[in-house]
């Protein structure tokens, strides 16, 4: 609910008071069992972090929920708010922006390994960001991602399994550790020592994999993901070398709740789905279809087609889809997945909550309830906690919203880290509890689009050509030009090199580019076109068959290259855009990965935290940090720094809630009147540089 | 500290929550090192590995196999060791052969590029649990850096990933050899007077804040600035820069991105750097293959064998180990579209300097190169060897930051003890 629709009517407004009370009550909830929880464990005399105060949450849970530090309005705007209310207030602008499916598309790309060069890679990158646009509940995101078949291109949740070539005993690896919070691929190869997991297990639930086939179609040229009649799954594994092997039978690993007993939370969670499907019903039809599917959890049956409807599919592609059924076997529906993707979800399968519910606090506080997210061996450190996060994660649909608003409401999400002074023992066992808050660094993307906020680096700051300057390049200049250049240019990637002498280099800075991707136009069900490359091809191969092109073509006549430094003329004038959308991850050396941005090849990859040269070379002397530095007239800074409306200690205060939200202590300021003192433009280029590399804009309040 | 390369900041966040804080105190947190008592005799000081990005024909290069259809179209031409015969596309490389091993016998498992990358480049087989660190981050968390410059330099793109030793164990990449890493200096504009400044400003800042909030977790990124800034300022910088290189060297090793990364690979070892990687693409040539490789050997063999030449000149070669790996080879038999697909069980590297006895093969393909029919290698075996010839113990044991027991080269790995005569 957006602040905004407290205007419109006062029903709404009773509404918002009732879910604001509320609201507090859960976070306060929170706070009281996670309290009980260290008690329990005979916690005494830790040394509680002192709150952080109004400004520093504003930063902490923008950064959190949207990825970037807040803008100078939203400070003011915030500011105004009535000071008992502004948090709430706060939340609600915040999860119901833009921002937020951008930076939690982040976390699920992480989760999910979400990854663009992978077939369906883009899509599935869109599908994630529009589900959590949509507050899709979690369980159904869940549902879609392991029982999808078809093509990325009319059924974008597809890319999961096409991204792991829909390998059965990957795809259990992965249903374990990505939706379940378990590691159970070792148990592939052989039964863990300290496991309870047994390799038998691993097969059984690879199992529900086991009928699923890719078929590439040579109409289409698109790779379905489909079901045959055989089971791939064969016990025992092939390594004990047996005499014959058997087809085996699915069986879901995970012990269930009990379930003849329905608590609060699952009857809460019946009564939602119940209203929601009701309130829809009346409206949309399609849509209440979807909803019944979400409510019938436990039923087990669901009709055939109610499928395709679950998943989203647009009418025409839903037609299409039941042609090519008919027809032949491209695009047949997964009775196996379909029984597992309701196993793992339902709500009587703990697993399935509290993975979510561990990773979230993990990432918003610093530290799960267990460690490694993705291993689970039965015991997490605060029980009643995880619980209560547990029982109202189910109660409220499984709605991530909920969970983060939850959690960043909570007094221990709001404590700041320990200083110095207190003993690093002490500190330790303070933060172990979430007594005081544990230092966290924003990650690469937000750290990317926070110093391009901070620099108004979104549009352009100068006039046109006042930053005109030359540069040395090396270019590549071909040392025989062949006469016959003219016909291979549509296919030479040296198209430019008789304009301009010069291949494709890369240019300096590159490593901090982003071209942000279309996610509308990629989420668009389309069957005849495919707005992503369909066949994943290797660069390698792109470059071997360039190779082969380039002798080709010129019959035998081998070009041969030297380099040239020529002088280029350049605006330094550039504009950013935010690293959000961009194709996932970015190339290996690109500021993203270098601020730990994982590849996602391998399950059990996180991201890295750790800081390294190559970063602080990044920020130290990189270009976003230098143009955002750097003041330009089209900024509001820039009218306080010279002319008649010169203000050095407006300036000075304005760059700091800028760049660190907050004021600047007397000493700062009286430190930034020398830094201005002899030239206000480059004074200000240096203090706000300073701000940008110091470790307070880094690292989150 | 200094019996590991790797810089002295890493401080996972995992680890940190793992151990206690007076252990992170007391020792530094990078040193996952364990005790070990092995002794293993070592030439070798330096590695250049030149990685052959996509499967690099076998026949086509040091496994040629004159007379037969898998030929193709490439002969086979007598080189500076006697009795030993390379395709024809490297005929100056071929004049460096009494320096060179070569094996054609590795045994590969993985016929995909990710999975076939990852063990030619770890050692290991992909594990879900668990990322192993590159062969350059093995050996520079094993071999302390020696002066200014990173001890890891990856060339024209990136090395494998440094796994459980962390980003300090990574490489430093450099992306267009010979030019100005622009990171490497203040931004233009910026005079080294005001970049000074700019940076006492930033750690009057820090200072401040650390002295109110935790000064641990700040620490190792200053460090990494403070490293970082050492490097900018450092003169063995200039060793980046081929423009003092003469003309004549330049074309010698061909003036292309791989004949400067050679180059500058020479220039780094004799620097000081303890593992250069040199990538190249282009060699996944499921079509067109022939003209492909003969363009790849038009720029490969004036840099090899430059490289080999003059680390030989130089008295540099016995103490560098140069190692020429793919992830896989290619089929022996060409495919309708003029091309060869992927084949990891049986290709070829090539190997020289570090202490390897030149002029010799190790192991032999059948007579079509499909199969090893002598001396199998495991491409973990190849990792043992670079090992053993640096003197690093390849069975000893380190802990991930989760406190797992890993071996720095995959279990059953034995060095190829013929290579070293």
């Amino acid at each position: 609910m957006s602040f905004l629709s407290v205007i419109r009517s006062t029903a709404v407004v009773v509404l918002y008071l009732v879910a604001l009370s509320s609201f507090s009550v859960f976070s306060a909830e929170l706070d009281k069992y996670l309290s009980e929880d260290n008690m329990d464990q005979g916690v005494i005399n830790v040394i509680n972090g002192p709150m952080i105060d109004d400004l520093a949450y504003l930063r902490k849970a923008t950064i959190d929920v949207i990825g970037r530090i807040p803008k100078i309005d939203e400070i003011q705007e915030y500011q105004n708010w009535p000071e008992d209310r502004r948090r709430d207030m706060l939340l609600d602008r915040l999860l119901d922006g833009d921002g937020y499916a951008d930076r939690w598309t982040i976390f699920f790309s992480d989760l999910l390994r979400v990854r663009s060069r992978a077939e369906g890679g883009n899509r599935l990158l869109a599908y994630v960001h529009k589900s959590i646009e949509d507050k899709k509940p979690w369980d159904k995101m869940a549902r879609e991602l392991i029982a999808a078949s078809g093509s990325s291109g009319n059924m974008p949740s597809v890319g999961f399994l096409l991204a792991d070539d829909s390998d059965p005993m990957t795809m259990a690896g992965a249903t374990a550790q990505v939706f379940l919070g378990v590691r159970m691929a070792c148990a592939q190869c052989h039964n863990h020592p300290f496991d309870k997991w047994r390799q038998k297990q691993f097969y059984e639930l690879a199992s529900f994999f086991g009928k699923t086939k890719q078929v590439e179609s040579r109409m289409s040229k698109k790779t379905y993901v489909t079901e045959g009649n055989e089971m791939k799954v064969l016990w025992p594994p092939e390594r004990k070398k047996p005499k014959e092997r058997f087809p085996v039978e699915p069986k879901f690993p995970f012990p269930m709740e009990d379930s003849s007993v329905k608590p609060d939370y699952m009857q809460r969670l019946m009564a939602l789905r119940s209203g929601r499907a009701l309130a829809l019903n009346k409206h949309k039809e399609s849509e209440a279809l979807d909803a019944l599917i979400d409510s019938s959890v436990g039923k087990q049956a669901l009709s055939s087609g109610d499928t395709l409807s679950a998943l989203s599919v647009s009418r025409q592609s839903r037609e299409d889809i039941r042609k090519l059924d008919v027809k032949g076997d491209l695009y047949r529906k997964s009775a196996l997945r379909k029984e597992l993707s309701e196993q793992v979800t339902r709500p009587e399968n703990r697993y399935f909550a509290r993975n979510m519910v561990n990773r979230v606090w993990a990432e918003l506080m610093g530290r799960g309830f267990y460690e490694p997210v993705d291993d689970f061996q039965g015991e997490v450190t605060h029980l009643k906690t995880v619980d209560y996060l547990c029982n109202e994660f189910i109660a409220h649909g499984y709605d991530l919203s909920y969970l983060i608003r939850t959690i960043i409401s909570s007094d221990a999400y709001a404590k700041a880290s320990l200083g110095p002074d207190v003993a690093l023992e002490d500190s330790e066992s303070s933060r172990a509890v979430f007594a005081s808050g544990i230092k966290r660094r924003m990650i690469s993307e937000v750290l990317y689009d926070s110093v391009v906020i901070a620099g108004h680096l979104l549009d352009y700051k100068w006039p046109k050509g006042a930053n005109v300057r030359q540069i040395e390049r090396r270019v590549r200049v071909p040392l025989d030009p062949d006469p016959n250049d003219a016909d291979e240019l549509e296919f030479d990637l040296e198209t430019d090199v008789k304009m301009e002498s010069k291949k494709a280099e890369p240019r300096p800075y590159d490593l901090e580019q982003v071209i942000s991707l279309d996610f509308n136009q990629l989420v668009k069900s389309d069957l005849d076109r495919d707005l992503v490359q369909m066949k994943a091809i290797s660069d390698e191969e792109i470059e071997a068959k360039r190779m082969a092109e380039m002798v080709r073509k010129k019959k035998s006549v081998r070009r041969r290259y030297k380099y040239e430094t020529v002088l280029d003329e350049v605006d330094d004038n550039p504009k950013f855009s935010s690293s959000m959308r961009m194709s996932t991850p970015a190339a290996p050396t690109h500021f993203l990965r270098v601020f730990g941005q994982p590849s996602r090849d391998g399950l059990g990859e996180f991201r890295e935290h750790s800081p390294s040269m190559r970063q602080a070379l990044m920020m130290l002397n990189g270009k976003a940090v230098h143009e955002a530095s750097r003041v330009g007239p089209y900024e509001p800074l820039h009218d306080l720094l010279v002319g008649e409306t010169i203000n050095l200690v407006k300036a000075i205060e304005l760059a700091y809630l800028e760049i660190l939200t907050r004021s600047p202590s007397e000493e700062e300021l009286s430190e930034g009147k020398m830094i201005l003192k002899e030239s206000p433009l480059n004074g200000m280029a240096d203090l706000r540089w300073v701000l940008l590399n110091s470790h307070e804009f880094r690292y989150l309040p | 500290m200094k019996d590991s390369g790797c810089f002295d900041y890493q401080i996972t966040r995992r680890r940190m929550l793992q151990v206690s804080s007076a252990s992170i105190l007391g020792m530094p947190v990078a040193r996952l090192i364990a005790a070990s008592g092995r002794e293993v005799a070592a030439k070798a000081e330096h590695v250049i590995l030149f990685w052959n990005g996509g499967g690099m024909s076998h026949v086509d290069t040091w496994d040629p196999k004159p007379g037969r259809p898998v030929q193709g179209e490439f002969s086979a031409i007598d080189t500076s060791a006697n009795g030993i015969q390379i395709s024809s596309i490297f005929p100056s490389l071929a004049k460096q052969m009494h320096n060179c091993a070569l094996i054609r016998s590795i045994a590969g498992t993985n016929g995909a590029h990710g999975r076939a990358t990852y063990e030619l480049q770890t050692s290991y087989n992909m594990d879900p649990s668990v990322i192993h660190p590159g062969l350059g981050s093995v050996v520079v968390h094993e071999k302390n850096r020696l002066g200014d410059l990173p001890a890891f330099i990856s060339i024209n793109g990136q090395a494998a990933k440094s796994g459980y030793f962390g980003q300090s164990c990574a490489a430093y990449f450099i992306g267009e050899p010979g030019e100005k890493d622009p990171y490497l200096s203040f931004p233009a504009g910026i005079t080294n007077v005001r970049g000074n400044k700019r940076l006492d400003l930033l750690a009057k800042m820090n200072a401040r804040s650390t002295k109110k909030t935790g000064a641990l977790d700040y620490k190792a990124t200053d460090t990494a600035v403070k490293e970082a800034v050492s490097l900018m300022k450092s003169p063995a910088l200039k060793v980046f820069d081929l423009k003092n290189e003469k003309p004549e060297t330049l074309a010698r090793y061909g003036d292309s991105d791989f004949g400067r990364g050679a180059l500058l690979a020479r220039n780094l070892v004799e620097t000081g750097v303890r593992f250069v990687q040199v990538n190249r693409g282009g060699f996944d040539t499921h079509s067109n293959n022939f003209p492909a490789m003969e363009n790849h050997g038009l720029e490969m063999d004036p840099a090899l064998a430059s490289l080999i030449e003059d680390l030989d000149a130089s008295g540099k070669l016995s103490s560098t180990l140069v190692l020429v790996l793919s992830e896989f080879g290619r089929t022996p038999r060409i495919n309708s579209n003029a091309g060869r697909d992927h084949h990891a069980r049986c290709f070829s590297c090539l190997v020289a300097g570090g202490g390897v006895k030149g002029g010799q093969v190790i192991g032999a393909s059948d007579k079509d190169a499909m199969e090893p029919v002598e001396r199998p290698v495991k491409p973990s075996d190849i990792h043992a060897t670079v090992c053993h010839a640096l003197g690093i113990d390849h069975e000893k044991e380190v802990y991930t930051p989760q406190d797992r027991p890993m071996v720095l080269v995959r279990d059953g790995a034995e060095p190829v003890h013929e290579l070293f005569g």
